[in-house]
């Protein structure tokens, strides 16, 4: 039940996240974003895609506000981001898991102290601490690894212990920055395929990618990045005629 | 895991950094600890010269016996004199014979040591009365000269006033050497720990979170490196005052003392919020997301 209310309990009904005209630049002559609308609606699973240098890891910053927008706005759970202090940017980040390409792993700590961080932030407890870690590791398959440091696990394993440290706090929102970008075909699949396990439990998730055949394994919500705008492919990339995209 | 647990998992984890720091830390203290034990020890020298009143009361070689009785008299009877011994030239050559054992003093002819009047003045007397009396004495018939340890006493309070300079010179020295051996230390542990400092910003983790655990360790090397530089100095204190205690007591009067437990104690606090300042700084300046 914590799921959101934290941040704002009157959010309930509205889209989980929305971006209204927002642009980005990093230098002037070059934007990135211009003037990108999306809606994401509450327990969504949707891709974001576009080619390399389209803006796909810019969106997902401009949303945990690593990073500012330059105009328009970005409303997660009906509050916008880019008006929040710098003290607040803390309680946006424990409503939103991300998980990166390259794991970010604390490699000298268990793997049970590298998915507990959300938690002991939190303040909780260390008993209740393990209990919940535990379960999420069950829920990734590294159900009594614990106690592994996360220098030793496979790049899949790693990956997995990135998931169960995103979504331990049973965030609102789940985020993915090419997360099977590291991982050979095989694994990609089965990571895929836990991020929909965990989207059949009611997360709302956002996978940014550019691996056409993730794309392609089940009809979903695809948005295309390009020239800084989305295009919006309700039902996937497979059979939707896309143009010059 | 609190900030305390954290910090004491890293510091574990680079202990090697953690050690040279508290070491280098505690080399600067050294300085300044030496420097403090001076002062405190030339302070109890001077506290100790300035209540002794006392004045010597040296006489011509060949004053009869009957002039020193009456000087003696004379001396008793004046305001603010609490006692006289008569000090004659074989029993000052024997004093300071027993003192040294030196056999060039053995040597010399026994008019190198002249008679005196040892006179102990109460100590509620001036030190300008002292001196006044002083005066009074020196153009008495049979005195040769007065000694009142002003000298010394003039001597003493140079000493320790270059003492207290050097200490706060040194005062300024530590305190740049510890802002910036702790200041690099922070430096080197934010790299190495940047993966941790950017996943608990990722993860919803308050500044202060993140910053705890380094200002921990700033403030224990600082502790640490003061710790270090009191047991030094305390060990080679201690070995000094085993070997010399007696001809040091001799030399200067009184017991040598190391620092009053309050100012060690205040060294340590020092320290400590001197590495927990320099931390913060360098926190301030160097984690940004
Ligand atoms: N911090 C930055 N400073 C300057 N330019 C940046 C910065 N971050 C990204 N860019 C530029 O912004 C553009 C978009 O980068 P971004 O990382 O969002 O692309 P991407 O879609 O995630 O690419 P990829 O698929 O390769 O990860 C690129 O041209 C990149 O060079
Ligand atoms: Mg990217």
């Amino acid at each position: 039940m914590r799921r959101g209310q934290r941040f704002d309990p009157t959010a309930a009904d509205r889209p989980v996240l929305v971006f209204d005209g927002v642009f980005k630049a990093y230098r002037p002559d070059c934007p990135v974003l211009r003037g990108f609308s999306l809606t994401i609606q509450r327990g969504e699973f949707m891709f974001v895609t576009g080619p390399s240098g389209a803006g796909k890891s810019t969106l997902l910053r401009l949303l945990y506000a690593a990073e500012q927008v330059d105009a328009g706005r970005i409303l997660f759970l009906g509050r916008e981001v880019g008006r929040l202090t710098q003290d607040s940017v803390p309680f946006l980040r424990r409503n939103i898991g991300i998980v990166f390409q390259d794991f970010k792993l604390i490699e000298n700590f268990t793997v049970l102290e590298n998915v507990g961080l959300p938690l002991q932030v939190l303040g909780l407890p260390e008993r209740v601490v393990n209990l919940r870690v535990g379960e999420v590791l069950e829920r990734v398959g590294l159900g009594g690894r614990g106690h592994e440091r996360a220098s030793v696990l496979s790049g899949g394993e790693k990956q997995r212990v990135a998931i169960a440290r995103a979504i331990v706090s049973e965030p609102a929102l789940l985020l993915a920055d090419e997360p099977t970008g590291n991982l050979d075909p095989q694994l990609a699949v089965d990571i895929l395929g836990l991020f929909e396990d965990i989207h059949a439990t009611g997360v709302t998730v956002m996978f940014a990618t550019h691996d056409r055949s993730l794309l392609d394994i089940r009809p979903r919500r695809v948005v295309v990045l390009d020239e800084g705008r989305a295009f919006d492919v309700p039902q996937g990339l497979e059979g939707a005629a896309l143009g010059a995209a | 895991m609190n900030a305390f647990d954290r910090a004491f998992r890293a510091m574990r984890s680079d202990l090697e950094v953690h050690l040279l720091s508290i070491f280098s830390v505690g080399v600067a203290f050294v300085c300044l600890v030496t420097a403090m034990l001076v002062v405190v020890n030339v302070q109890h020298v001077q506290d100790r010269w300035q209540h002794i009143g006392k004045l010597s009361v040296y006489l011509n070689a060949n004053t009869a016996p009957e002039r020193i009785n009456d000087l003696d008299t004379a001396l008793r009877a004046t305001p603010g004199v609490s006692g006289v011994r008569y000090v004659p030239s074989e029993e000052a050559r024997r004093e300071l014979m027993s003192d040294h054992g030196d056999d060039t003093l053995a040597a010399l002819p026994e008019q190198a040591f002249p008679a005196s009047l040892e006179v102990d003045t109460q100590e509620a007397l001036t030190f300008e009365a002292r001196e006044q009396m002083a005066k009074q004495l020196q153009i008495l018939p049979g005195v040769e000269s007065v000694e009142t340890y002003a000298n010394w006493s003039a001597k003493l309070a140079t000493v320790f006033s270059g003492g207290v300079t050097a200490a706060a010179v040194l005062t300024l020295i530590v305190l740049g050497a510890v802002v910036s051996v702790v200041s690099s230390t922070i430096r080197m542990a934010l790299q190495k720990r940047h993966v941790e400092v950017e996943v608990l910003k990722l993860v919803g983790a308050t500044d202060s979170y993140v910053r705890g655990p380094f200002i921990v360790e700033g403030a224990a090397q600082g502790a640490l490196g003061a710790v270090v530089a009191l047991s030094l100095v305390g060990a080679l204190y201690s070995f000094v005052r085993g070997t010399f205690e007696a001809h040091l007591t001799a030399l200067l009067g009184v017991n040598i003392s190391f620092l009053p437990w309050t100012l060690s104690a205040g060294l340590l606090l020092g320290g400590a919020a001197l590495g927990a300042g320099a931390a913060y700084l360098s926190l301030r300046r160097l984690l940004v997301v």
